[in-house]
């Protein structure tokens, strides 16, 4: 039943602020009610009215009154604490399955103070920042990972019970963040080539025409290009960026293929994950199979990155 | 930034835990008149423990030593106050538990407690004093309280420390037009069930008993009795006899009420001479009396005329009271006299006073009338050696003998008393009359302020066929008294006020520290008049007046547009979205953007225009001018460089190529 309701309810929120990576808080998606120390605060006003019905108290009741004031007082600077807060979320960074995922986001001020805010995840782990007037503020958020795949970072709650303490204003607020988790990697033994043979001679190694061995000359940077090749002195001496270029002789690239091991999927990946970043060290070119996926060999960092995402997200529904 | 965070909120800073202090101290402050005093020992050890306990970061005592502390400070207050009920109780109580509270407060919602305790104590405090000093007093423990609850929210340091305080003042007076609408509008009602008052201390102040002393004493005091303000001309000085009671028993040395707690029927009486309308506003007196301009009717809801034609509430006046009523200085009182009027309007002690009798008995030979009689002796008292002083000789056991014929000093209940004693030996029915005469004419406010120091008593004797008729022995002694007042009757050597040096009334003759008093005095005036009066009556009164057939919509449609007010100008809505040098680089951004180039969250400007200026190396000149006039002038404060950015931003706009779709690797 409860459960029922809070999916209800998350729906509802969704609704109401849907995921986007850069938000403002605004009167949709702040919602403000009384905090504990507002419940006393407003017993202790009836308490103060009351005395002052029976004794017939002028000065009581302005001051239950004064109180009921700041009371509304209290709700409208609490939100304004809140309102007009920009949330930018950042890319996060990709991890291994087992360490933490950081996911970092900037709060912006457009003009307003706003102090006291609590940000996180969970009511028990918030952190409170204050940011100045038109001032930006990066945190990080931690969140332990398990499993390989895509994380999605939790809704980010935002609360604030400034400046009283009477009235607690939040906001959940969902940037859309989610991390890629790679396997864990696992050392193992290089799986053997398997499947068809493209070549008689060819046992687990490729032909690539760039490799590491041979200086070729100097080509124009492009991203994706390897930092390990790029041609520092040049640069230092304020000419463009340049990679150097090699030519590998042609010999037999490492082929890494799924279904070559054994054991269990989870663990066969994570060896797979193992050699990807074993051979991206050495700056070999290796290609990689994951049932219907093939990756061609490559060396550079683009194919280390698909590499570790095709394993990441292998068997997962796009 | 993670703080430690416990069950009850994170543990007090030392800030906060100074503004609480400081907060408690001023809460407090009109409280210790009230409490018994050795509270304050206790207060002030709480404070300096718990400081100290912050200070060196210690756990709060343990349970059984504050079990201990709350069992002890409450059989004290027992054995002080000497009851548990009563309000005087309960607030000790109260001041005793916020006092005591001060050990445990180790995290914020300790201190929050502390703090709703404090509104609470503020509340209790009105109930004993409700003036306007105290009123605007309260505002400096209200600040301190507000302060503290922010200090207790706000930032742990690297902040100024007035800013709780500024924030609460902030608050404060936008809290200001509600409360002005609440007071106004908010329904008065009678009081839900009984409650137990602040009456039962000592007040000075007329009483149903009286001695000579009694009234020298309060003849020291210049404490307000109540203020009278008339509609229409203020009567002669020589009328402002005002009557709270009669004392009709004389026991030799005092005189007393024959039965006070009898209530008898109001005696017969009749308007005659002119008649004056007059409002007053009495202070608390702890008795129920009423003030008349000598016989009169009053407009009060359960108050009732007396057999003495006095007027008297149902319970006593506990707080300033406000009540309208019309006198006749000159009204027939009572021409036919019942026996058993009669008879205690003549009872005297079987024996004592011989040398009084007799003289009474020489002056009955000469007169019939009881007139008559009364004119001989107040000749008597103006012809002869007698002297009105505040400081007589003492008296011995016939002490209307020892006065009349020894002594001849006194004030005046002597001459009052000597008076009455005199004509019931002459069988002729007379008491004394205790009350104020004259008063101190405030001519800002034009009311009279009637203090102590004009406690009177005077007598009345009862003439067949014109009933009662009044005597001032006194003016016939000192007839400034009755023109001037006490400080001009006195004689050059007895100082006026001498037991209050302080007062300002002792000064009266520096014109500017006069008129200084009586402005502060008309202030108050207004404020009892208007804001401490303003109960059912009066605002029921106010809003047909004002509001006639529409006041029931008032609370609603005023609280809504007081509402609405309040949130456009606490929330500015038309200044929320940006402020303009962001917004101007907004626009820059979505110049931009409009070409795929979107700054990444954490991305400087700087940085993100090196990133446009490789992308777009055409307009490289104008977007690094643009970014470097928007860094002065944010960061720089060089508001001369909003021109260039305007220029270098309208440039870079002209000169962006039409937008195309460029995809850019944001997934």
């Amino acid at each position: 039943m409860i459960e029922r309701w809070r999916a209800r309810l998350a729906r509802w929120q969704a609704r109401r602020s849907p995921a986007a990576p850069r938000v403002t808080l605004d009167h949709r998606r702040i919602y403000i009610l009384p905090s504990p120390a507002g419940y006393g605060y407003l017993f202790t006003m009836g308490l103060v009215l009351l005395a002052a019905i029976n004794y017939q108290n002028s000065m009581a009741y302005a001051l239950a009154f004064t109180l009921g004031g700041l009371f509304v007082v209290a709700i409208l600077h609490t939100y304004r604490n809140l309102g007009s807060l920009e949330l930018a979320a950042e890319p996060p960074a990709s991890v291994f399955a087992g360490e933490p995922a950081h996911f970092a986001l900037a709060l912006q001020s457009q003009g307003r103070e706003h102090l006291g805010i609590h940000v996180g995840w969970s009511a028990a782990q918030m952190q409170r920042c204050d940011i100045a007037p038109g001032q930006g503020l990066r945190l990080t958020l931690t969140s332990p990972t398990e499993r390989r795949g895509w994380l999605a970072a939790p809704r980010i709650r935002l609360e604030t019970r400034f400046p009283l303490g009477l009235v607690r204003a939040w906001s959940w607020v969902d940037l859309g963040q989610r991390a890629l988790v790679y396997p864990a990697p696992l050392a193992g033994p290089l799986p053997p080539r398997s499947g068809p043979a493209t070549d008689a001679e060819d046992h687990g190694w490729h032909v690539l025409d760039t490799g590491v061995d041979d200086f070729q000359g100097l080509q124009e940077y492009r991203p994706g290009d390897s930092w390990r090749r790029l041609h520092w002195k040049a640069y230092s001496k304020g000419q463009a960026l340049l990679i150097k270029s090699f030519a590998e002789v042609r010999g037999r690239d490492p082929a890494l293929d799924l279904d070559a091991l054994d054991g269990p999927l989870e663990q066969r990946l994570s060896v797979l994950c193992h050699w990807v970043l074993a051979l991206a060290r050495e700056g070999r070119a290796f290609s990689l199979r994951l049932a219907d996926t093939v990756l061609a060999p490559a060396t550079d960092e683009h194919h280390r990155e698909a590499c570790l995402r095709a394993l990441a997200l292998f068997g997962a529904r796009p | 930034m993670n703080k430690a965070t416990g069950v009850n909120g994170p543990a007090l800073s030392w800030a906060s835990l100074l503004w609480l202090l400081l907060a408690e101290a001023l809460v407090l402050l009109p409280l210790w008149f009230n409490v018994p005093l050795w509270l304050l020992g206790v207060w002030l050890g709480c404070s300096l423990w718990r400081a100290l306990l912050t200070r060196q970061r210690k756990a709060a005592p343990g349970p059984l030593i504050k079990g201990a502390l709350l069992a002890a400070t409450v059989a004290g207050l027992y054995a002080t106050v000497g009851t548990v009920i009563g309000l005087e109780f309960a607030a000790a109580l109260l001041v005793a538990a916020s006092v005591l509270k001060l050990l445990e407060v180790s995290t914020t919602r300790d201190a929050r407690v502390v703090v709703m305790l404090g509104f609470f104590c503020l509340g209790v405090g009105y109930l004993f004093d409700a003036s306007l000093a105290w009123a605007l007093y309260s505002l400096l423990p209200l600040g301190a309280l507000l302060a503290t609850l922010v200090a207790l929210e706000g930032p742990a340091g690297g902040r100024p420390v007035s800013m709780p305080l500024r924030r609460a003042g902030v608050m404060l007076a936008q809290a200001l037009p509600l409360l002005v609408l609440l007071f106004v509008f908010f329904p008065r009602m009678g009081p839900l069930w009984s409650l137990p008052m602040p009456g039962d201390r000592a007040r000075t102040g007329l009483s149903d008993t009286v001695a000579p002393g009694d009234i020298a004493e309060l003849a020291q005091s210049a404490e307000l009795a109540f203020r009278a303000a008339f509609e229409g001309p203020l009567p002669p000085r020589q009328a402002l006899y005002w009557r709270a009671l009669t004392l009709d028993r004389f026991d030799g040395t005092r005189w007393a009420q024959s039965d006070p707690g009898a209530v008898r029927q109001a005696a017969a009486w009749q308007p005659q001479g002119p008649g004056y309308r007059y409002r007053v506003i009495e202070e608390a007196s702890g008795q129920p009396w009423l003030f008349m301009l000598d016989t009169g009717r009053l407009e009060s809801p359960g108050a009732r005329q007396g057999y003495d034609f006095r007027w008297q509430r149902p319970r006593v006046i506990d707080q300033a009271y406000s009540y309208e009523a019309t006198g006749w200085p000159q009204a027939v009182r009572e021409p036919s006299l019942s026996d058993a009027a009669r008879r205690q309007a003549l009872a005297l002690p079987a024996s004592g006073n011989p040398r009084s009798r007799e003289l009474a008995a020489r002056l009955a030979a000469t007169s019939a009338d009881p007139a008559q009689r009364v004119q001989a002796l107040l000749r008597m008292f103006n012809q002869q050696d007698y002297h009105y002083t505040l400081r007589p000789s003492p008296l011995g056991s016939d002490s209307i003998d020892g006065f009349l014929f020894d002594t001849r000093r006194g004030f005046c209940l002597h001459y009052a008393g000597a008076l009455t004693f005199l004509l019931r030996s002459m069988q002729v029915p007379a008491r004394i009359v205790i009350g104020y005469q004259g008063g101190e004419f405030n001519p800002r406010g034009k009311y009279l302020s009637v203090r102590q120091y004009d406690a009177h008593a005077w007598v009345e004797y009862w003439v067949p066929g014109r009933g009662w008729a009044s005597a001032d022995p006194t003016a016939a002694v000192a007839p400034q008294r009755v023109e001037a007042g006490l400080a001009e009757a006195l004689a050059a050597d007895e100082p006026f006020l001498a037991a209050s040096p302080f007062s300002a009334l002792r000064y009266r003759q520096f014109a500017w520290l006069n008129e200084l008093r009586l402005g502060w005095e008309n202030l108050n005036y207004g404020w009892e008049r208007w804001v401490l009066g303003y109960q059912e009556n009066q605002q029921r009164q106010w809003l047909s007046q004002w509001f006639a057939g529409a006041a029931d919509l008032i609370l609603p449609v005023g609280g809504g547009v007081t509402l609405l007010i309040m949130a456009l100008l606490i929330l500015k809505p038309w200044r929320q979205r940006l402020d303009p040098q962001l917004r101007q680089y907004r626009a820059f951004e979505k110049a931009l953007g409009r070409h795929g180039l979107v700054r990444a969250p954490a991305e400087g400007p700087q940085a993100f225009a090196n990133r446009a200026g490789r992308m777009l190396p055409e307009q490289a000149g104008h977007i690094q001018a643009f970014t470097q006039a928007f860094s002065r002038l944010r960061y720089g404060a060089q508001p001369l460089a909003r021109e260039e950015a305007t220029a270098a931003l309208r440039a870079l706009k002209r000169q962006l190529p039409r937008p195309k779709r460029i995809q850019h690797d944001r997934s």
